[in-house]
């Protein structure tokens, strides 16, 4: 499919055509973004009974209006309450909640708002233009890479993601191991089963999906009696106001463009989310701002850089799930579930054979962010309750509807109980510090790592050194070997020199 | 004093708990494929040394920890705050209970005894209140997913009942 004006004309009425679909979407995203904790992979799992049941471009388009709207949520309690509603909005709590602070919540809303639309629309245009030629990528991998990459994919988000990136390669290896689980590929024997005739086609990963964010989500939220603080500022400013504020948000144009694109290029590394690209953009925003001093004490700059460059993201998460199949992060593996179970292929089979999906997946997220620009202005006066919610409430409504949704792609009971063993596995990893979302990566790459292995192996005579045969292979495993290799010794020289300075200082 | 000895330890006992698990079933995974054709056997032993070399560090990295007296065998980081800890637990058991029962409960029934109860232990009060939450939440679910989309859910005396009763959506 070429991307002609007439295409693209084709691909945004057919995007704008599922608008009942976008709207509610949009709706409940920026609401479940607003709440702290709850990402917005919790909510399309909880919703997960519904993108099953609906056709797959249907299924997208919600999962995608719903993703970047959770985005544009996370900065309402950021500014009015200082906790992030996702991790892409930590950042803007540096300078959001001075402003709110100051009596300026309003303007500070409505600049996390512009620039989170502003720097959607940007980056999805981008992508759509670049997508092209990103999907040849997958021409050039061939089965040698393909084990390299998703190796150095989860190696990624074990050393940029997890806190401890020794915990967070187990958590990966340790979804691989579990991914893995099933009869073999060649003889079709099961194995690490535990005898579980269920589990004899692998892992459902829709079970696993629930279990491992909803189910173990639901038990730690169970530790605190509120998501939120009480003493939310109330904010009901004017709809003359309101448009003031919006309209006043647009003169940080550059920083909203510069911050979101550089949003998308770090949305792109498997791992590097939101909020690593939200610091990044907040920190070179100080770096090249004429005022650098005035950061952190509510300055306006400091709100658009980070919300543009946490909803840059949102599209360069999907990047290498579209190009090559492998998701960047907890959303992406999410979405990849859903397609999966709709029997989507990915990479560039599904440039093939399913062009319109393809690009309608970013042209869906552009028309989101056009929503987004109308909803905004009602939006920005009347959200400030939601974040209040008793977890009384949340957790047992989490618990019920995400469990039941594991037993809908293949009506076993068992699943529900795979659900309740992942949600229990999910728990203890979240709360020893393991990565939940490089397991449940883990979980997903495990059959498609294997099968490349098998493959690589059966073209090249079973000769373990064809892993090394290949010049981009190579490069890669160069690449995963520094990731491994230059963490630790990074911080052990910046440990030795903080103790130096202290040793000065003494 | 050294400065060493000052430092608090650090907790490691819930932090094993993963690798342990992880490393148990990598064994038992490479037990399992023990007699398959070498040619079926190789990726999972391959994930599986990953997977036991990256434990091991690990416990090597722990071990060396426990040596210089900087670790502490502490698990009550796993069971989270002391406060309503007996509640949480409650929870647990209430998801699986809610197991045991949906299959001949259905989905509209158990829904409604599970957020009922489990709202009541998380803290919702008077009962009353709890009921009602459960009652709206129940009912709004059957009618959104089963009901509007035809959600493939399970299946008990409620839904059967409704199934009976003539209904424009049946």
């Amino acid at each position: 499919m070429e991307l002609n004006p007439a295409t693209l004309l084709e691909l945004f009425w057919h995007s704008l055509s599922m608008w009942w679909l976008i709207i509610p979407a949009v709706m409940i995203g920026i609401l479940m973004g607003a709440i702290p904790g709850f990402a917005a992979h919790n909510t399309i799992i909880m919703l997960l009974p519904l993108t099953l049941v609906f056709d797959v471009d249907l299924a997208l388009t919600f999962m995608v209006a719903l993703y970047c709207a959770s985005h544009l949520g996370g900065g309402i309690p950021a500014i009015l309450l200082n906790i992030p509603g996702t991790g892409g909005a930590a950042a803007t709590t540096l300078d959001g909640y001075p402003m709110s602070r100051a009596g300026l919540a309003a303007k500070a809303l409505a600049l996390s708002f512009v620039a989170s639309v502003v720097g959607g629309l940007i980056t999805a245009g981008i992508t759509l233009f670049l997508l092209p030629f990103l999907s040849q990528v997958g021409f050039h991998i061939r089965s040698v890479e393909m084990v390299v990459i998703m190796l150095f994919g989860l190696a990624l988000i074990a050393a940029i993601a997890a806190q401890d990136m020794l915990k967070g390669l187990i958590a990966g290896a340790f979804g691989l191991m579990l991914g893995a689980m099933g009869a073999d590929h060649i003889y079709a024997t099961p194995r690490g089963t535990f005898g579980i005739l269920e589990l004899f086609d692998g892992v459902p990963l829709v079970p696993a999906l629930i279990g491992l964010f909803a189910i173990s989500e639901a038990l730690v939220m169970l530790e605190r009696r509120t998501i939120a603080k009480t003493n939310a500022a109330q904010v009901t400013p004017t709809w003359p106001q309101s448009l003031r504020n919006i309209f006043h948000a647009f003169k940080h144009g550059w920083t909203i463009a510069w911050s979101s694109v550089l949003g998308l290029v770090i949305g792109v590394l498997p791992g590097a989310g939101a909020s690593i690209a939200a610091f990044v953009a907040y920190q070179q925003a100080r770096i090249f701002s004429k005022t650098p001093e005035k950061f952190g004490t509510g300055h306006e700059p400091a709100i658009v850089a980070p919300e543009a460059a946490n909803n840059g993201v949102t599209t360069g998460t999907l990047v290498p799930l579209l190009a090559i199949g492998i998701p960047g992060g907890s959303t992406a593996a999410v979405m990849m579930v859903v397609l999966q179970y709709h029997g989507v292929p990915f990479g560039p089979r599904l440039f093939i054979t399913e062009p319109l999906l393809a690009y309608g997946v970013i042209m869906s997220m552009f028309v989101a962010y056009l929503f987004m620009l109308v909803t905004m202005f009602p939006m920005a006066r009347y959200l400030s309750r939601i974040t209040v919610v008793a977890t009384y409430y949340m957790a047992p409504l989490i618990v019920a509807f995400t469990l039941v949704g594991a037993f809908v792609p293949r009506g076993f009971m068992t699943d529900i109980a795979i659900a309740v063993a992942f949600g229990v596995i999910g728990y203890v990893a979240r709360k020893t510090g393991y990565h939940v979302a490089a397991i449940l990566i883990g979980v997903i790459l495990g059959p498609l790592i294997e099968r490349s292995f098998l493959l690589t192996m059966r073209i090249h005579g079973n000769d373990l050194m064809a892993l090394f045969s290949s010049p981009i292979g190579n490069v890669l495993w160069g690449l995963l070997a520094l990731t491994l290799i230059l963490p630790p010794i990074l911080h052990r020289r910046a440990h030795r020199r903080g103790k130096a300075e202290a040793d000065d200082v003494y | 004093m050294s400065l060493n000895d000052d430092r608090p330890k650090k907790p490691v006992g819930a932090d094993l708990i993963i690798p342990v698990a992880a490393s148990l079933y990598a064994l038992y995974y490479v037990a399992s494929v023990w007699d398959f054709p070498p040619e079926a056997q190789r990726s999972g032993i391959f994930l599986a040394a990953m997977l036991l070399l990256f434990s091991g560090l690990f416990f090597v990295r722990v071990g060396l920890m426990a040596v210089r007296g900087q670790a502490r065998w502490d698990f009550s980081a796993v069971l989270g705050p002391t406060e309503r800890r007996l509640h949480r637990a409650g929870f647990l058991g209430l998801i699986f209970v809610y197991l045991f029962v949906v299959e001949w409960g259905g989905f509209t029934l158990t829904t409604f005894a599970f957020l009922f109860a489990g709202s009541w232990l998380a803290g919702l009060r008077p009962p009353g209140k709890a009921a009602l939450f459960a009652a709206v939440a129940a009912l709004g679910g059957w009618l959104f997913f089963v009901v509007v989309l035809g959600t493939r859910f399970p299946v008990g005396p409620f839904e059967r009942l409704v199934a009976m009763v003539p209904t424009p959506w049946s």
